[in-house]
This record gives structure tokens, sequence and C-alpha cells, in this order.
């Protein structure tokens, strides 16, 4: 039996200010339809994994493929229209615009043309696909609403569609549970999975809530001070002394 | 009410040109974060250019066309690679010392090359006055008002019924999000270079004929557009158009129910009283910059 090819090859990848190690020789991989959970102590260098896999930084080292196709150091605009999106930790809805042009603002220069997007209709033709993400985030009722007239909560939702809209096949999310309402989390996860089976999308998840994390992810790993202490199936990482001491201190 | 109302179309028509110029530079604000003090400047060139398609022969219209596709290249795409590009990246104050020394460069050139006489360019709009209820409006003023309300009601259903202009609000928004969402952001902001080398030219067609071609120019309306920005809010374009419009309208009833005199002071007053009571501009939102 041959073993399914990754989607995402992370190799080695390191990342140094200075003296600093803030990634240290992280190497995994995704597979199709995988979700991965990366958790750890602030500071551990999960961000900057996430910036050195998505171009925002270039690594000291080490590589990243994609499908097979080494993508190190490759823009963002690259990475999106190869099939990666990302959420940050922070806001990156566009305020000013409506929930649903945020939506179709999120996919539209994936398909045509430059001057064939110069010309197109204003929904881009996207407008249909819009529709079905502001209904499967509950959106409707504010979809033409400015979205920074909205909660953050609600914000973050259509931070998390936007970065499904353009149907990526790999998401990295950066604590997409941070500043969200504890009531909304367990709709998220829903979100998350539902998308995951429909989309059939793989998912890196950084992310401070266990619960969270424990229950969407199969598989987790576990960063300390730039380098994987533990990975594995969530209740084995979760279980690891190490880890507990990482966390918790002697 | 004769004289009030032939003072508010007029000044609507000359605020409508301050407009123009201002709200090319909210849109270099918001989308580059560029502030240009070259931007009169940017109105007086093409009004040179014009003027020397006309000695050649060439009918307004033609002229026009001819100095948008030039400004397009020298004050859009030029001034971006050449100026801006290579100073963004240390911040906006040498970009701010750079456009002012651009401006100085500019008007000597100008001077050194067609004098320091005023120039005066054709009108586009015929010449006389359209009475109707006593009331006297030239055609100038109507054609001034609609040829900038029609640039203005084009410009914001570009940006907000086409894609491209969606993908530039976006950049102006939040450019890092606009990037990693697969937005060409270098390719919108030189379309927003492009456009506000198109609205100087349009500015030069509107005013030159009135105030005429001079290497000074620009001087007043690259500060009164900066001041329409400021008062109106600079990160709003809807704010560019009510500070433009009311510089133009003040500067009308000022003049005549008080005296010429203090005409040219009516824009520093309410940039002063907008400064100090609310500096986010009339329209404008109050925002947060990393320093």
């Amino acid at each position: 039996m041959t073993a399914t090819p990754s989607l995402l090859d992370v190799k080695d990848i390191r990342k140094a200010y200075g003296a600093i190690r803030a990634v240290d020789g992280v190497s995994f991989s995704v597979r199709p339809g995988e979700i991965v959970g990366v958790i750890g102590p602030n500071g551990s260098g999960k961000t900057t994994l996430f910036n050195s896999i998505l171009g925002q930084i270039r690594p000291t080292s080490g590589s990243v493929e994609f499908s097979g196709e080494d993508i190190t150091g490759m823009s963002p605009l690259e990475l999106a229209r190869r099939g990666i999106g990302r959420t940050f930790q922070t806001l990156q809805v566009f305020g000013g615009l409506s929930v649903r042009d945020n939506l179709i603002a999120a996919a539209q220069e994936f398909s045509g043309t430059m001057p064939g997007r110069l010309f197109a209709k204003p929904d881009a033709g996207l407008g249909q696909r819009a529709d079905e993400m502001i209904e499967l985030f509950r959106l409707k009722h504010v979809a033409h609403l400015p979205a920074g007239s909205l909660s953050y909560g609600q914000q973050k939702l259509i931070d998390i569609a936007m970065a499904f809209m353009a149907a990526p096949r790999l998401v990295l999310l950066d604590e997409p549970c941070a500043g969200v309402n504890p009531g909304l989390v367990d709709q998220l996860r829903e979100l998350l999975v539902q998308l995951n089976r429909t989309q059939g999308g793989s998912f890196v998840v950084i992310e401070h809530n266990m619960g969270f994390i424990m229950r969407l992810c199969p598989h987790v790993i576990c960063m300390v001070e730039g380098k994987v202490l533990a990975e594995g199936k969530p209740a084995a990482v979760q279980s690891n002394p190490a880890v507990l001491e990482a966390y918790l201190g002697n | 009410m004769g004289d009030l109302v032939q003072l508010l179309v007029s000044g609507t028509a000359t605020g409508a040109i301050y407009a123009l110029a201002a709200l090319g530079f909210t849109l270099l604000w918001q989308a580059a974060g560029v502030i240009n003090f070259a931007q009169g400047e940017f109105v007086m060139l093409p009004a040179f250019a014009m003027l020397a398609g006309l000695a050649f022969g060439l009918p307004v219209w033609l002229a026009f066309l001819i100095a948008c596709v030039l400004a397009a290249i020298v004050l859009g795409a030029g001034f971006k690679q050449v100026v801006v590009d290579p100073l963004i990246r240390h911040g906006v104050i040498p970009l701010v010392i750079a456009t002012l020394g651009l401006a100085i460069a500019v008007k000597s050139t100008v001077r050194a090359g067609f004098s320091a006489e005023a120039h005066p360019l054709p009108s586009p709009f015929p010449t006389g006055q359209l009475s109707i209820a006593g009331i006297n409006v030239s055609y100038a003023d109507i054609g001034t008002l609609a040829l900038a309300g029609a640039i203005v009601i084009g410009l914001q259903a570009f940006l907000n019924r086409t894609v491209t202009g969606r993908a530039m609000q976006a950049v102006a928004q939040n450019t890092e999000s606009a990037r990693v969402l697969g937005i060409d952001v270098r390719r919108m902001v030189l379309y927003v270079f492009l456009i506000n080398a198109v609205l100087a030219v349009v500015a030069a067609l509107l005013i030159a004929p009135t105030y005429l071609a001079k290497f000074d120019m620009g001087d007043s309306i690259g500060l009164k557009a900066f001041f329409a920005a400021i008062i109106g809010g600079f990160n709003q374009t809807r704010g560019a158009l009510l500070g433009g419009v009311l510089i133009g309208v003040l500067e009308n009833l000022v003049g005549f129910y008080i005296s010429p005199a203090y005409k040219e002071g009516v824009a520093l007053v309410l940039f002063l009283g907008v400064i100090l009571l609310r500096p986010e501009g009339l329209l404008g939102k109050a925002e947060e910059r990393k320093v």
C-alpha cells in the first residue's frame, strides 16, 4: 500500500533573529484533507512558523513544499494563487466594505485575466458562492452592513469565511478562537469540521484553546522554544509530561 | 437672492475643481500612504501640456486626451516608479520633502520654458450665460459642474461597483490582508496613481481657462486641495468632495459679502477650525497608525 502523498511538507525550517532562534528545525507534513493543530506557550514560535510557511518572512534555512513544489519564500500573492489561504490572530476584514463584498473581494483575484477583471461584473461571478458562505456562517442578517460596524465575533467569522471563499486546498488559521465569545467557539469548530468535510481542504490551526483544538484536530504538534516538543494524537500530546511541564512549569 | 444663487453655483463649480485635486490627495494617501505636496504642480503641468498641444494646432479635446496619456505616464507611473517607490520604505517624511522639492523643480523648469507670464487656455465650454428667472449662470460653471460631477460619480461607481474598484478599496483599508487574499497590491496602487494623474488633467482643463496657466498656479490649487482633503477627512473620498465644495462656496460668499481681500484666507481659517475641533475631518474617521 502506498502512502498518500503530502499536501504540505515543512522541512527543517529555521528562522533566527540574531542569536534568537524563533523557529529551530521544525518539520512536519499535512496530508490532503487533514487537520493539524499547533499548540505551544506564548513565544514558542508558532506564528513565526506560519509566517515562514506563508512567505511573510523568509526562513533562515529549510524548505516548504506544497504538492511537491518548492514554495519557500514565495510571496503571499503567489501562494494565494496556488490555493493557500490564511487567517491572522488579529482581525483582517475590510471594515468599509459590506460583509458580502468582503467575501467577494477575498476570492475575486483567482479567476480571469487582469483586463477581464477590470470590466468584470461587480460580483465577479462569486455572488452565489458568497451567499452560500454567508448562509453557512449565519451572517445573512448582516450581509449588507459594513464589516467594521459588526461585533468582534461576527468580524472573526467573516475573517474565517474569507479565507475559505476561494476554496483553498490549504488554510492556516492563526488563533481562530482568540477574542471570540465562548458561546461561539463550538459553532466555529462545527463550521470548520463542515468545511473540511464539504470542501476537502487541509487546515493547520494554531490555538491556545485546548478544548477546541483537541476536539478539532486528529493530529497535534506542540512547539516549545522554536522546536517540536511532541506530536501525535491529541490525547497523547496532552498527557505528555514534557508538554505539561512546558505549559505548567515544574 | 439672485446674487446668492449665482455665488453658490460658481462657488460650487470652483469647489468641484478643488475637490478633484483633493480626491487625488485622499486616494494616494489611502492606497499608498503618500502625501503629494507637488499635487498643485500636477495640475499645472497638464495645463502647459495642453497649451503646447494647442500651439501645434490641436483642438482642445485632443490636447486634453494627449495630456491625459502623458500625465498617466509621467505623473502617474513615472512619479510612482521614480519618486515614491524608492522613498516610501523610509517613511512619510522623506517623501514629503521629496515632493516639496519636486514642486519647486517643476515650477522652475516651467518658468524657464514658458516664461513667468500667465497663458490663457481656451475653455472647453461655450461662452455666455444661461438666464433662468433672472438668475444668470455661466455655461462655463454649468460645464465645470457637469464634468466634475460626472468624473466624481464615475469614479465612485468604479470604486464601489467594479471588481477592480473593490480591490482598490480593499488595498486602501487593509494592505496586508489584501496581499494575503491574492490581490495584486502593486497593481492596485499603480491604478490609484494613474487615476490621480488623470484627475489632475481634468482639474487643469477646468481651472486654467479662468485662472490662467502660470508656472505658480499650482501653489494655490495644491494648498486648497490639501486643505479640502483635511477639512473633509483625509481618509474619506466623500470628505474631499465636501471640503472642496465648502472652500469654493465660502470663498465666493466671503469675497462678495465681506471683502475679496479675505477670500484667500477662507481655506486656511476652515482648515484651522477643523484641525482644532475635529481633527479627523468633517466626514473622516479617527484612525490609529503604528509609528
